[in-house]
């Protein structure tokens, strides 16, 4: 009852929206919206040619966090100052969660900031004149209690997207929201994922020819996994592309339980992809199977959970996949983005799809293929494998006639191996929070979180699948100190090119400009490296946790760096006691804005 | 921080709001209604339930299960009596995630005849925040009389625990299998 009428609600609003804007509002938002302010794939495409602006979530279509922009060099970074700061909300609790965080990427089109909070609220910001202005504030009321409940690692959301006079942003509770440029009014929204289900969306919209592509969260509590893609004139769904095959369907033959596993089997996809308009292709990346550490629960692969997809973007059709670790005990998902980039090769370009996996290697697929090219291990230590192997990529250890799969059982979690210490720990060598690409010196960086942790095993029956309640087949906890690093690698040759350790995990992510990269600390620090050395030129302590990634633009000429302080997400509720000095760090929420 | 239900007036205009909406079906005259919710002894500790967080770890329905951190055991099924639920509220539980939310744990309230030099490495966490006394026997009191033994969570009990401003009791709605199909396809 109670939802129906609610629905009732939404409809009648929308529909009074349509007859306002129906009744004359469209002329008038017409003529003042001049055609430069319209998003459209065009602009999509040729971010390049508006280099102050910041159009997508990963800077480009190609995940490339790189700004051409150079006001700001190594020789003046050490001037960087605060220009202005602006305070947001989002900080409430709900559901299993104390507070809110900031995981956002400001998106920014001709001095105009568009950012979120935990909650999904979307702030438009005015930063003419070297100050910033809230020019409107469109709360989506989240449902907070029934979200918050089946949001595994936190209160969070990534940020905006923006298509013709809209901004599309996704909310906690499931829905896909259009919100008018202009006024902060609600256009329309539409339900995407369900919370009675346990999906949640904390990701920001990926925008291509006029859909909206929405991944989403849940592997913890059961859910069968998706990326979705909604046409933005009709607000229908395009298609729904589901991670994990239904019955008879190809990779099914990857679930060899009796536990009907698959229906439950996770694949979570709630990082923003990268797309190659050259073949029409999205490439996702697809999370943890659940239940996460009984993996006996599941024999098989598990296809697609741990791999990179590849989507005909028209249809959603998978082109190829490659899976990084089959029949995964660690939690080692692979829904980081994936950045493409074109190097030189023997025999022509070659097309790349980089990604650095949770489980402590960093992988080159080529993008038209989907054979593997190399892969490297980014982090200090790796303790569940030898390595990979130099054909295939998979882990040395990996035996496809196994249908559970050990890799070195003496340090994996298994039901013969009810406690055990995984290097990396299973937030993994590197989480959400994105790389950066140089496309001039060739070198990639990874926020990396230097990590073991402590995995103990629940053998899980069906009978224990519950709606809204963790699917996890065991925890974690946190009897090692974990650490962090900036690590930049070498595409040309897949070697580690620096490492820069950090006393704290990366929690924030990576900006890369073409003599820079910035990052932060969950300790407060924004810092400015050296693009080649990673030495640190500039740092500024901004008093709260940084969990979000840094981006850049220009308004009235001026170069400006920004990025959102609020430490929440995952760590400071399931992964502080590795970090006991974070346990001072309050909950926040701020956007800081530096200028020389 | 922002506890559900922290303010008792704010609870009370939820209940009756519930309360109203079942008057034709229960029969119960308005005034009676509402008086007999409003004065349940166990609401301060129901506040403190949220406003401490234990729904944090142990969920609203009290049944913990697992977690990215691991276990909070199920206070449906505690085998605890109220005084040793007091303790353990009180001075956490060593060696387990299980947070002491009393002032002065292990220094000048004693725990498990135990100091902080001797509980050493098993001291468990603090808690998000202090419980005085009566708070932790207001606690108490709700957990026994509304958790302890409560079998399966219900319907009532969430709206109970949340008012009906969420959806989030919608799935311990009889028939909530279908409710939520339509819940996905429903505003498109
Ligand atoms: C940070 C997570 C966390 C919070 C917050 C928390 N608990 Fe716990 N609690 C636990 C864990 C973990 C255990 C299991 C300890 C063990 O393994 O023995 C536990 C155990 C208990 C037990 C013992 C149950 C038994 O049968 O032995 C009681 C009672 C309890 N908690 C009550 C509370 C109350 C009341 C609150 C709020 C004031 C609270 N807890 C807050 C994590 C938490």
């Amino acid at each position: 009852m109670e939802r129906l009428s609610d629905h009732a609600r939404i409809s009648t609003r929308a529909r009074l929206v349509a007859v306002a804007i129906a009744a004359g509002g469209m002329l008038a938002a017409a003529s003042q919206v001049c055609a430069a302010d319209e998003v459209t794939q065009e602009r999509l495409l040729n971010v390049g040619e508006e280099p102050g602006n910041w159009l997508h979530h990963h800077q480009n279509y190609s995940a490339h966090r790189f700004s051409t922009l150079k006001e700001i060099n190594r020789d003046n970074v050490k001037n960087l100052k605060v220009a202005w700061t602006m305070h947001l909300g989002g900080v409430e609790g709900g559901g299993i969660w104390s507070h809110g965080g900031l995981e956002g990427t400001p998106i920014a089109e001709n001095g105009f900031l568009y950012v979120t909070d935990g909650w999904g609220s979307v702030y438009k910001i005015d930063a003419h004149g070297g100050r910033g202005v809230l020019v409107w504030k469109m709360d989506p009321k989240t449902d907070r209690d029934w979200a918050g409940a089946v949001a595994c690692c936190g209160v969070d959301n990534r940020g905006v997207a923006l298509w013709g006079d809209l901004v599309i942003s996704h909310t906690l509770d499931g829905r896909l929201i259009a919100t008018n440029k202009e006024t902060g009014q609600v256009a329309w929204q539409r339900t995407v994922a369900d919370p009675d289900k346990s999906e949640v969306i904390t990701g920001a919209p990926l925008i291509v020819k006029n859909m909206a592509i929405t991944g989403v969260a849940g592997a913890e509590y059961g859910i069968r996994g998706w990326i979705a893609a909604t046409d933005l004139t009709t607000q229908k769904e395009v298609w729904r592309t589901y991670t994990i095959p239904g019955k008879g369907e190809a990779g099914s033959e990857t679930w060899k339980d009796s536990n009907n596993a698959a229906a439950s089997g996770g694949g979570s996809t709630w990082v923003t992809g990268s797309y190659d308009p050259a073949t029409d292709t999205i490439i996702w990346g697809v999370g943890n199977p659940g239940p996460d550490w009984d993996s006996a629960y599941r024999p098989g692969d598990n296809l697609y959970t741990d791999s990179s997809l590849a989507l005909d973007a028209t249809t959603g059709k998978i082109k190829w996949h490659y899976q990084h670790t089959p029949n995964d005990p660690y939690d080692y998902d692979s829904v980081a983005e994936n950045v493409l980039v074109d190097i030189p090769g023997p025999s022509g370009p070659r097309k790349l799809a980089l990604e650095a996996n949770r489980n402590g290697f960093a992988y080159a697929i080529d993008r038209t293929t989907g054979k593997f090219v190399w892969g490297v291990p980014f982090v200090k230590k790796v303790t569940w494998t030898k390595g990979l192997d130099p054909e295939t990529g998979k882990p040395i250890e990996y035996d496809p006639n196994k249908p559970v799969q050990t890799y070195i059982a003496s340090v994996t979690p298994s039901r013969t191996n009810m406690e055990s210490d995984i290097c990396p720990g299973n937030m993994g060598g590197k989480n959400w929070p994105p790389t950066a690409y140089n496309p001039d010196l060739k070198l990639w960086y990874v926020p990396v979180i230097e990590s073991c942790n402590r995995v103990k095993v629940e053998v899980m029956t069906p009978e224990k699948l519950k709606p809204r309640e963790f699917w996890t087949g065991g925890g974690t906890s946190q009897p090692f100190k974990i650490t962090g690093s900036v690590t930049a690698i070498d595409v040309t040759t897949g070697k580690i090119a620096q490492k820069m350790e950090t006393p704290f995990p990366n929690l924030g992510g990576m900006l890369a400009t073409p003599d820079l990269v910035f990052t932060g600390q969950p300790s407060g620090e924004v810092m400015a490296l050296d693009a080649k050395s990673l030495q640190k030129l500039w740092e500024f302590n901004t008093g709260g946790g940084v969990n979000a990634p840094p981006m850049t633009f220009t308004v009235d000429g001026k170069q400006y760096i920004a990025i959102l302080v609020g430490l929440g997400g995952a760590w400071d509720k399931w992964f502080i006691d590795s970090t006991r000095e974070l346990k001072k760090i309050q909950p926040g929420s701020m956007l800081y804005v530096f200028a020389l | 921080m922002m506890a559900f239900n922290a303010s008792p007036a704010a609870t009370s205009i939820l209940l009756v709001s519930v309360v109203a909406l079942n008057l034709s079906m229960s029969g119960l005259a308005y005034g009676q209604a509402a008086q007999a919710a409003v004065s349940d002894p166990t609401n301060a500790g129901k506040a403190v339930f949220s406003r401490a967080n234990c729904m944090g770890c142990h969920k609203w329905h009290g049944d913990g299960g697992g977690g990215y951190g691991g276990d909070a055991l199920s206070l449906r099924k505690t085998e605890l009596t109220k005084e040793q639920i007091i303790e353990t509220v009180a001075c956490g539980r060593p060696g387990t995630g299980m947070p002491f939310f009393v002032r002065g744990a292990y220094d000048t309230i004693s725990c498990y005849d135990m100091t902080r030099q001797d509980v050493g490495e098993r001291m468990p966490p603090e808690g998000g925040t202090f419980l005085r006394p009566n708070d932790i026997a207001a606690v108490a009191d709700y957990v026994i009389a509304h958790v302890k033994g409560a079998g399966e969570p219900t319907y009532a009990q969430c709206t109970t625990f949340f008012g009906n401003t969420s959806r989030v009791c919608d799935i311990y709605k009889a028939g909530a299998e279908s409710s939520s199909k339509t819940g996905t396809e429903g505003s498109k």
